[in-house]
């Protein structure tokens, strides 16, 4: 096996790392949009729980974006292209 | 034997479908970015609810001599489309709660015997103490008015706000 083809399999096991981290991170921020829209409907609960879950989605969204920027940078660098 | 034409005008559908990394990844930056503008969505709904409710006013919803021990009357607040039910549960105790089922928004009925008000759509139940769920589909408590009484009137203000 060339070593162009080790590094695109090697790449290709990294994504799938990076993928499961941002799905694990999506299923949160769904159940965070399911609690935010718990609180607005309910008028007993509180504010700050919306308040939070917001704040946690921002930090999330943050997160994905920062690794795909890690897994997008990582492949430049081995591979030396844009995929 | 395939057909002639596809010998000398090949179509590569493979490549048709096929999505580079870049692209796969910027679909789940995307899906993400979409729950973000949803949960603040939803968050700056809540919040603006809560703070146009500060601003209502309490109104006069019945005379106190209007309503025996064990009655109810039903009144709309703030607005016309909002159905709320108004009930004396003993001398001095008047409760207010939204019409509304919490779980599909029918309207729900008092039942002075059990003290309870019933969702007859599904036969959901709440307390007519304080309007949480007892039986039934419902999850949620039934929103509470704040009421007073003065000058022999009842009156009704903004909901009580309650921590989760």
């Amino acid at each position: 096996m060339n070593p162009g083809m080790q590094r695109r399999r090697r790449m290709n096991v990294v994504l799938q790392m990076v993928t499961t981290l941002i799905t694990a991170i999506l299923l949160g921020q769904l159940w965070l949009f399911t609690v935010t829209l718990e609180a607005m409907e309910n008028p007993a609960a509180s504010m700050s729980v919306a308040t939070a879950a917001a704040i946690c989605s921002v930090v999330a969204c943050g997160s994905v974006w920062v690794l795909i920027r890690f897994f997008l940078n990582t492949e430049q660098t081995e591979t030396g292209e844009r995929s | 034997m395939p057909a002639r034409w596809k010998q000398d005008f090949p179509v590569p559908s493979g490549e048709d479908s096929y999505v580079t990394r870049r692209e796969f990844t910027k679909f789940l930056g995307l899906t993400s970015l979409a729950f973000l503008i949803g949960t603040c969505a939803a968050a700056t709904r809540k919040l603006a609810k809560q703070f146009f409710r500060r601003d209502e006013t309490s109104v006069a919803v019945a005379g106190i001599q209007e309503i025996p021990v064990g009655g109810h009357k039903l009144f709309r607040y703030p607005t016309e489309n909002d159905p709320c039910i108004l009930l004396r549960l003993a001398e001095d105790k008047f409760v207010a709660f939204d019409q509304r089922c919490t779980h599909l928004s029918c309207p729900v009925l008092f039942d002075a015997a059990k003290k309870q008000l019933a969702c007859p759509c599904h036969e959901g139940f709440f307390s007519a103490e304080d309007g949480r769920p007892l039986a039934g589909p419902p999850k949620r408590p039934l929103a509470q008015l704040l009421v007073t009484t003065q000058n022999a009137q009842v009156l009704v203000s903004q909901r009580e706000v309650q921590s989760a």
